[in-house]
């Protein structure tokens, strides 16, 4: 993880600590300081994982005025257990969303990059919430891998295997999600990470372009049309 | 329709018509313009008309409203493309007019046949939610099936600004199915029902502080729930993250080491859990206080 952080950050990696496998701290990016937090080894977020990441951002929104947000995932989703649920797993990912949503409202940019797994729930309680998404080619990116898919629909494997070429919806990657618009930008292996983060933070803005964006790729044609034809009968 | 009819039985429709000033309710993308699913027939699966969700304006006690309804009944009520664009697009048009969004939640989250679609469309929502929540606007999610609110969709719930649940209602992210695959039937039994609904059932989330509002199982109570709520907001502001920050902590540090909802029950104040679990929604909302 240490070689991946250098890449992203420089020495300054050296203000990230990792512990459990959740990683939080500040760090630079261009000479400007970015608050990091997030997830390596593709472990499991939990109620205290979540509760974690809030506190470090209700932190940067009180003492790092609009420093930007590098949120980093790597994390195959949330353990199905009883007692987090029922203590409210939920209400915990939400509250982080909340907190990241304040840090929003207050300024701070909000920059997700997937590096390994970001698989459902995992990606949807804080690095889908980004005002810009980017992934590594290598990142797995998606709801499912398509085995998972078949064995929970009982549709055969090689069945969504064949429509998947044509239905970047259900196949599994990095590279098939940025043609749903849910990932802007793919980094190569060669990439220079570091110029390429900089380049994120100076372009990310609040609008949500996922579904325009989804559209112009040819990965999810309908999204925007319906949610337009909507905005046009309530507002007749 | 009678608002005597259980809430938990009532279809989307049925709901609808029965929460809302009579008469009152105008439906967006309707089923006869036939806006579905792109995925499900090259599935060999039916589709729906309205792809599992009824969307529109009406009026509450007088007050226009924007609501949507999902439709159980139809592949659990999952979010697809299509179903979460018509979701997002009522919570776009409520940011953009001003007017409150209540949804009337039952759903298993995303539309596994579809792929990451649904789950980037439950994402579109939730930030769509959260512009109405930075303007002010109200968003108020009702949970009262037994399908409940899962997944992505019990996410997203959370993000509102209020919940309503019936006792029938269940919040979560993993279903009880799930949880018994991946600890085994002796650490969960999916098929003990009372041990589900006191995990994730409303009376226990009405306890933990999750559900705002315990309403009967019938349109009249939860009519009466929304219309306590319709006036209000909750904005988001650093001293209401921090209390809630420090009141999760405080969960998670008292119950975190018990897997047993009677604990939680006993902790907040229900001493006699056999009578709290046959109490109506009123008398337990009233046991509840007296703690």
């Amino acid at each position: 993880m240490k070689t991946l952080l250098e890449k992203f950050f420089g020495k300054s990696a050296n203000g990230i600590a990792v512990k459990d496998k959740l990683m939080t701290g500040y760090a630079e990016v261009a000479g400007q300081e970015v608050c990091v937090f997030g997830t390596c080894d593709g472990t499991y977020i939990d109620n205290a994982a979540a509760l974690r990441f809030a506190a470090h951002v209700l932190g940067c929104i009180e003492n790092h005025s609009k420093a930007p947000i590098v949120m980093l995932v790597d994390s195959a989703g949330q353990e199905p257990n009883r007692t987090a649920e029922m203590l409210g797993l939920a209400s915990y990912f939400g509250h982080l969303l909340s907190c990241l949503q304040l840090a929003r409202q207050n300024g701070h940019k909000l920059i997700t990059v997937a590096t390994g797994k970001a698989i459902g729930g995992a990606f949807i309680c804080y690095g889908m919430f980004g005002d810009r998404i980017d992934a590594l080619e290598s990142a797995s990116v998606g709801l499912m891998p398509i085995e998972a898919m078949s064995a929970v629909t009982k549709i055969p494997a090689p069945t969504l295997e064949k429509l998947s070429r044509t239905m970047p919806s259900l196949e599994f990657g990095a590279k098939p999600f940025a043609l749903l618009g849910g990932v802007e930008e793919v980094w190569s292996a060669k990439d220079d990470y570091a110029a390429k983060l900089a380049a994120a933070i100076a372009s990310a803005n609040t609008d949500d372009n996922r579904a325009a964006l989804g559209k112009k790729r040819g990965g999810r044609k309908l999204s925007l049309d319906v949610r337009n034809r909507v905005l046009d009968e309530s507002g007749k | 329709m009678s608002s005597a009819q259980l809430f938990h039985e009532q279809t989307a429709r049925q709901r609808l018509a029965s929460l809302v000033d009579p008469g009152s309710f105008t439906e967006f993308l309707p089923p006869p313009e036939r806006v579905m699913s792109p995925y499900l027939p090259q599935l060999d699966i039916p589709v729906s008309f309205d792809d599992g969700l009824v969307i529109g304006r009406a009026k509450i006690g007088g007050k226009t409203v924007y609501l949507a309804a999902q439709v159980g009944q139809f592949v659990g009520g999952s979010v697809g493309e299509v179903h979460g664009a018509k979701l997002t697009g009522i919570l776009k048009a409520a940011a953009r007019d001003g007017i409150p969004c209540v949804f009337i939640v039952e759903s298993g989250g995303v539309r596994l046949h579809e792929g990451s679609s649904g789950e980037i469309a439950i994402s579109e929502a939730m930030r769509a939610v959260f512009e109405c929540r930075a303007k002010r606007v109200p968003t108020i999610a009702v949970i009262g099936s037994d399908i409940g609110a899962y997944g992505g969709m019990g996410i997203l719930t959370t993000c509102c600004d209020f919940r309503i649940m019936t006792e029938h209602g269940r919040l979560g992210i993993s279903g009880p199915i799930v949880i018994e695959k991946w600890m085994g039937k002796q650490a969960y039994d999916s098929s003990n029902r009372a041990l589900v609904w006191k995990t994730s059932g409303g009376k226990t989330k009405f306890l933990l502080g999750d559900a705002d509002m315990l309403a009967g199982d019938d349109a009249a109570s939860v009519t009466a729930a929304i219309k306590k709520l319709l006036a209000k907001s909750s904005p988001l502001t650093l001293k209401g993250l921090k209390a809630r920050q420090q009141e999760l902590e405080k969960r998670l540090k008292t119950f975190g080491k018990t897997s047993d909802p009677d604990a939680i029950w006993n902790a907040l104040g229900i001493k006699n859990v056999a009578e709290a679990s046959l109490a109506s929604a009123t008398e337990f909302a009233a046991l509840a206080k007296k703690k």
